[in-house]
């Protein structure tokens, strides 16, 4: 049995930490999805400091915007700058549909952008969709990329 | 020669009353530019600011309603039937409540959208901004059995985006205040005056009784509350939508006589 993926799900909201993680339970492919409730928590994870000096190397970050102390947008820019971090996709997650936050994130090189439906039906099954499509059907870079 | 000096000195003083007249008015229209720009700069510094409340809605207040929203919803899924009959009732005034707020800031994000996310005003075919509202409600007319006539239509300078939401509004509602058992029947013609179109559609439905005509074009505002869905943001998006055209909506309209709207838009020469 193949290792099973490991996503790092950066959110402040704990709702919208269990909807995802009920999300993805669901997915085709075996995943592990672990936590950060902000952004630097979530750059302590990626570079396996503090608390999470065992941490994976996730192979998928879904990442919030709107989140306490470093905001996601800060996330990612410090992910795409640093080598090491910049081939892991980053699905930006938010509530936001406002025009300038989808520019600018594209801009900082996300990898993509979903807006979180409010329905809990289309959320279960948007978050879902992004689930199989990263974890099935996309080729991710090696861990050791 | 003294009448030709007379007269060299009387336009000499001529030439200095208008030289200092003209000065006047340089000065008056120097002055005038300076308001104007002061006006501009209040004006950009509002849309801003109408901007900002606009995303603040759309983010800040979107993500607390949305977990009110799921966790009511998954409340419903999982013990529907196996509480109480109140406990069934109160999740699902909670979760209609949610629903209806949802819409209603969806609406005021889409009138404060009129300004900020507005194109540039170019020329644009009536004909086809009504033929694009029409096949937006095709549905509903279908449904409806509504009649609808139309007169052939001028070129306006506007927002086509725009324009197709304000037709489409006022054809919507035209559908929908009518009695349950009668067929719409609406009528969409033009009259032009100097360069002013006046658009009006004019329906047979129930009317509006005349002490509510101000107050149909506020936010949020819904005379028959209780008879006819909606979020009371159509007319007000209607109103804006106008206003950005530089001009006007108005109603004719008493309790049974159907409604007639008129806007006001700026003629356009036809171009390709």
């Amino acid at each position: 049995m193949t290792a099973p993926i490991d996503i790092l799900l950066v959110e402040d909201n704990e709702g919208d930490v269990h909807l995802t993680q009920e999300a993805l339970k669901s997915a085709k492919v075996r995943n592990r999805v672990h936590t950060a409730s902000d952004g630097v928590e979530a750059m302590q994870f990626l570079r396996r400091e503090g608390p999470f000096t065992d941490a994976p190397r996730p192979d998928l970050v879904l990442l919030d915007l709107n989140l306490p102390n470093m905001d996601g947008r800060e996330v990612l820019e410090e992910m795409k700058a640093d080598e090491s971090l910049r081939t892991i996709p980053v699905v930006v997650v938010t509530s936001s549909a406002a025009e300038q936050d989808i520019v600018r994130t594209y801009a900082l090189n996300a990898n993509c952008y979903v807006t979180k439906p409010v329905d809990l039906k289309q959320f279960l099954h948007v978050i879902g969709s992004v689930g199989d499509f990263w974890l099935q059907i996309v080729k991710l870079p090696p861990k050791d990329a | 020669m003294p009448d030709a000096t007379a007269e060299t000195a009387l336009l000499r003083a001529e030439i200095a009353a208008l030289e200092q007249l003209l000065e006047i008015q340089e000065r008056t229209v120097a002055e005038q530019t300076e308001r104007l720009d002061v006006k501009a700069a209040e004006l950009r510094r509002s849309n801003y600011a109408l901007e900002q409340f606009a995303y603040v809605i759309s983010h800040d207040l979107q993500e607390p309603l949305r977990m009110v929203a799921a966790y009511t919803e998954l409340l419903r899924e999982s013990y529907q039937g196996k509480l109480d009959a109140n406990a069934d009732k109160y999740i699902g005034f909670a979760s209609g409540g949610a629903r209806r707020m949802q819409e209603l800031i969806n609406a005021l994000l889409d009138y404060s959208r009129i300004t900020t996310r507005g194109e540039e005003l170019e020329p644009v075919a009536l004909e086809g901004v009504v033929n694009d509202a029409l096949e937006n409600l095709a549905l509903a007319i279908e449904e409806s059995h509504a009649e609808i006539a139309r007169e052939p239509l001028p070129w306006v300078r506007g927002d086509r985006v725009q324009l197709v939401r304000l037709v489409q509004n006022l054809v919507a509602n035209a559908l929908k205040f009518t009695e349950p058992d009668q067929s719409p029947r609406i009528q969409i013609r033009t009259t032009t005056c100097e360069r002013e179109v006046s658009l009006s559609i004019a329906d047979a439905g129930i009317g509006i009784d005349p002490r509510h005509h101000a107050r149909i074009f506020e936010i949020f505002r819904r005379i028959h509350p209780k008879r006819f869905a909606g979020t009371g943001m159509g007319l007000a998006i209607c109103q804006r939508i106008a206003e950005r055209h530089g001009g006007s909506i108005r109603v004719e309209s008493s309790v049974g006589k159907g409604s007639t709207f008129v806007v006001t838009l700026k003629l356009e020469e036809e171009s390709s």
